[in-house]
């Protein structure tokens, strides 16, 4: 997120506060499927200022948000999507490459704090005994590391593409929902099941080097959007 | 009640109307449209009207200071804007001729 993104983000988070809690909900919906808009993030934070004038002018008219807007919230959004520029080729693989970079980091991080090895390091040099700063990186983190990152951005997609439906009625079959449990289920057991074995040793500074770079590629790339 | 299919496609240019007028806001268009008659046009259903008259370069806009908190969205027409009023104007003329032709005058024609 640019910092003129940043900042509007900021003014309507503090505004969201003055809408009323009977339209609450539709509000948290509309935002939510904007998020999943094919439109940058800075004309999702324009729009979010638009609709949040809208709402608090008809608060103050006593008005209730579907009275200004009208009862088919997805088809207003769909609308007002429609005549927003959609995002290009370079726009979309900045953010993709933005959201890898980032989970990267943020899961390294804590691969490295919950170590095995970090926790002997710190105990060794408290005790004072001999101290080892390779960390080992085993097939389990890697490819927890994927899954997690997968899992996570499939999630955001769901939840941003049925805001309107989720919470009101069964937006999802059983099956579907069986499914999708037993295949994050099979994803884990095949992790603890092959996970094990080290791929390979590295430094612990390197880790965190390595960790660190990631995060300063993350605030570039979320600058240049 | 004029119905929404019947709307589409004029409502655009008559939101540019009231534009032309003066440099507003979508309250104030909706409340000028029901003055005129077109009843239950909400802001919400002006509002993505208005995205595209922007994207379309028919309208300018500027955010100005409001009492409630967030910057009001103020809409002036453009000069491309003024030319394409004129354009759905002369095609509405020859529209509302041709359809009060065939309802007044409609088999007489040989």
């Amino acid at each position: 997120m640019n910092k003129q993104t940043k900042k509007l983000n900021q003014f309507n988070n503090e505004l969201d506060k003055q809408i009323h809690t009977e339209n609450q909900e539709a509000y948290t919906d509309i935002v939510c499927y904007l998020r999943g808009a094919d439109i940058s993030e800075y004309n999702q934070e324009v729009i979010r200022q638009d609709l949040l004038d809208i709402i608090l002018s008809a608060q103050k008219r006593g008005e209730h948000i579907q009275s200004v807007i009208g009862a088919d919230y997805k088809d207003f959004c769909d609308d007002i999507i429609a005549n927003l520029p959609p995002r290009n080729t370079k726009e979309k693989a900045l953010e993709f490459l933005d959201i890898i970079v980032y989970s990267l980091s943020i899961l390294s991080a804590i691969n490295i704090i919950m170590a095995d090895e970090t926790i002997a390091l710190i105990r060794n040099f408290a005790t004072g005994k001999a101290l080892s700063y390779m960390i080992s990186i085993s097939v389990g983190n890697i490819i927890s590391a994927i899954s997690i990152i997968i899992i996570a951005m499939m999630v955001v997609r769901i939840v941003t593409k049925n805001s309107f439906q989720m919470g009101k009625k069964e937006a999802m079959g059983k099956l579907k929902v069986f499914f999708l449990c037993a295949g994050i289920m099979a994803i884990f057991l095949f992790i603890s099941w092959v996970g094990k074995a080290t791929l390979f040793t590295v430094n612990i500074f390197a880790a965190c080097s390595f960790t660190l770079a990631l995060y300063i590629i993350h605030r570039i790339l979320a600058k240049i959007q | 009640m004029i119905p929404s299919q019947m709307l589409k496609g004029t409502l655009e240019n008559c939101i540019l109307k009231v534009i032309s007028y003066k440099e507003t806001y979508g309250y104030e268009i909706s409340q000028e449209l029901q003055k005129y008659g077109f009843s239950n046009i909400s802001e919400g259903t002006i509002y993505p009207l208005l995205l595209r008259l922007e994207k379309n370069g028919l309208i300018t806009t500027q955010y100005r200071e409001s009492p409630l908190g967030p910057k009001r969205k103020y809409f002036s027409i453009s000069m491309a804007g003024k030319k394409e009023l004129d354009l759905f104007y002369s095609n509405w003329m020859k529209l509302e001729q041709a359809v009060n032709l065939l309802f007044q005058d409609g088999g007489q024609i040989k």
